[in-house]
């Protein structure tokens, strides 16, 4: 509950913040400095608006990528498209900092942060609608993504309990329920065994040992590291994993490219990726 | 001190051999907590019947976890905290120097470079040649080092600057990659603070190979080490060649260095700690320690793996983090003590 209150807290700030455009009209020359947000700007509409994405956002295909760094922004680079609208991620190098120079340059900045549930994922697709004068566009691309989303979940529901790993990495990072993605899993009712190491990150990220990875026995393992080159095989050949359940029986689900890191409209495939994923288990 | 003298008296008053046998005892002893304890738990009389082959042992899952993953997992450990220690005291007797330690002459940052081209490179996948490429990074670190200081026959002195200055341009060439790879930080990082989760029999095969031969050769040459210790004119003297012993010595010190940061990343302090731990229990300066320097790193860094297998149970805590965590405040008290003495 108390989590609830914070995060539509959370999501009345960001809509409130949202610079208002009233003075100034629709902007016209943006710069999305997160791939998200990119994915968002094209998907509501304001995909002609947008004149530079940052060097990660590789979608959409037509999103005019540049070298612009999303991570170590750079104010003259920036300046230099001469934008009306730039988005920054709150994670940023000096975000602060990249924000009063732009801002101190006429330049209005829409600060973006890494949601932590869906919601605020939905409420920074409305803030994206306003500062961009698509605010149906938005409306429309976030009542699909509820409608499919509610769709999918519903038509997997499971009576058995199911213990999935999600793998960030070879080194077995992990994420708990606290997180966006372990959100996804937890709106599945899978059990997720990074929970029972949470308590190790306090951003919900914790490492976990192979020895507990064979003790949960997860009957499902999600690669997201198989875009780095991790696969079905390499798992199956770590000392002591054979007898796990997901490689016993091949259910090792090797995510595609971005879409787990991406808090945009192709969640709807993450979430059907994992639902397709289930629907195979008895 | 007389060298190439057998005189079971003399040898006595420059090393005490209990001490050794001591050592060997406490590694025994850690190696069985160490794959006693876990996320899982297992009997101790089922691991004992378990190692003795008898019935009524464990599960066949359980024995895959303690024979998979711990054994290699303690070993590993004991092997790279043997290398470590073992070049940690080698270095510092060539350099004459208490602060020399095992990533002195750059292998560390060579390794970090190493290690972060294979993490960082997109296309091919070489996340699994990470330790060939750490390795690589580290010798040829030491090596470039060496060929740019030149006058290292004459002055040991300079092979550390051009070392440090090596070490430094790696460095730099390292933070600029990951800077470009943003993606890459988080492998970096845990590589960079040393960790043995990548433990296998395979890893322990091939880094107990290049990590026994080393340690082999150093404690052999460990009688004209102590030689180093005198002037070179004083040294010639003894009939001790101390650039040959210079040579040898960083080389197989540099070759057990890299091996142990190929397999388990940057592991800091127990290359400086150990030595002087050794040396300050036993109130003796002599390479003739170098068996029980080995002995005594492999429990340390034992012990450390258990607590950062432990200490956030089930997670991980990177193993680099406790080595100085306990290794530092460890350390001054034997610094303190022994200042005491000399006072």
């Amino acid at each position: 509950m108390l989590k609830k209150i914070i995060s539509a807290g959370f999501a009345l700030v960001l809509v409130t913040a949202a610079p208002s455009y009233a003075a100034q009209g629709i902007p016209k020359r943006i710069i999305s400095l997160s791939p998200s947000a990119t994915e968002d700007l094209f998907a509501i509409g304001a995909g002609a608006q947008v004149i530079a994405v940052d060097d990660y956002s590789n979608f959409p295909a037509e999103a005019p990528m540049t070298k612009l760094s999303a991570f170590t922004p750079n104010v003259e680079a920036i300046v230099a498209y001469h934008p009306d609208l730039v988005i920054l991620n709150a994670d940023a190098t000096k975000a602060q900092d990249i924000k009063n120079a732009l801002e101190k340059l006429k330049i209005i900045v829409f600060v973006e942060h890494a949601p932590t549930a869906l919601s605020q994922a939905y409420t920074e697709i409305t803030a994206l609608g306003r500062a961009t004068g698509n605010i149906s566009g938005a409306q429309t691309v976030i009542s699909n993504m509820k409608s499919k989303i509610s769709q999918i979940v519903s038509a997997s529901r499971r009576h058995k309990p199911l213990n999935v790993f999600h793998e960030l990495d070879s080194t077995l990072y992990s994420a708990s329920s606290t997180t966006f993605i372990g959100h996804v899993y937890a709106d599945f009712k899978l059990t997720n065994i990074a929970d029972g190491a949470a308590k190790a990150d306090d951003a919900g990220y914790p490492q976990l040992q192979s020895e507990y990875v064979i003790k949960t026995n997860p009957q499902v393992i999600f690669l997201s590291d198989a875009q780095d080159g991790v696969s079905a095989a390499d798992v199956a050949k770590r000392p002591g994993w054979a007898g796990i359940s997901a490689v016993k029986n091949k259910h090792i689900i090797a995510l595609p490219q971005d879409i787990p890191s991406r808090w945009g409209p192709r969640l709807v495939d993450f979430y059907q990726t994992i639902s397709n994923a289930i629907g195979k288990i008895g | 001190m007389v060298f190439g003298k057998r005189d079971n008296q003399e040898l006595r008053s420059i090393w005490d051999w209990r001490i050794t046998a001591a050592a060997a005892l406490l590694l025994l002893f850690i190696g069985l907590l160490g794959i006693s304890f876990g996320p899982l738990s297992l009997r101790f009389d089922q691991i004992f019947r378990t190692i003795l082959g008898l019935p009524n042992g464990l599960t066949e899952q359980e024995r895959g976890v303690l024979l998979d993953l711990r054994l290699p997992r303690v070993l590993l450990a004991a092997l790279v905290g043997g290398a470590l220690a073992t070049s940690g005291a080698v270095y510092q007797a060539v350099f004459r120097n208490p602060l020399a330690d095992p990533y002195l002459l750059g292998a560390a940052s060579g390794a970090g470079l190493g290690a972060t081209i294979a993490i960082t490179n997109a296309h091919g996948n070489l996340y699994g040649l990470l330790p060939v490429f750490a390795f690589c990074g580290a010798i040829l670190a030491v090596l470039v080092g060496f060929f740019i200081s030149g006058k290292f026959f004459a002055e040991p002195n300079s092979l550390l600057l051009s070392g440090i200055a090596v070490g430094s341009f790696a460095t730099a060439v390292q933070t600029y990659l990951q800077q470009r790879h943003s993606a890459s930080l988080r492998p970096v990082y845990s590589w960079i603070l040393g960790q043995l989760t990548a433990a296998s029999w395979q890893v322990v095969a091939w880094s107990s190979i290049y990590i026994l031969i080393a340690i082999s050769i150093l404690i052999s040459i460990s009688k004209q080490l102590d030689g180093l210790m005198l002037t070179d004119e004083e040294a010639y003297s003894l009939g001790i060649n101390p650039n040959r012993i210079r040579i040898i010595a960083v080389v197989a010190a540099t070759l057990a260095t890299a091996t142990a940061v190929a397999a388990s990343g940057l592991i800091g302090f127990v290359g400086i700690v150990v030595p002087h731990l050794v040396r300050g229990i036993s109130h003796r300066v002599t390479n003739r320690a170098l068996p029980t320097i080995a002995l005594v790193g492999a429990s340390f860094l034992v012990l450390a793996d258990l607590g950062a297998r432990t200490l956030l149970s089930p997670a991980e805590l990177p193993i680099g983090v406790i080595t100085a965590f306990v290794g530092a405040p460890f350390f001054l008290v034997v610094l303190r003590r022994k200042r005491l003495v000399n006072q």
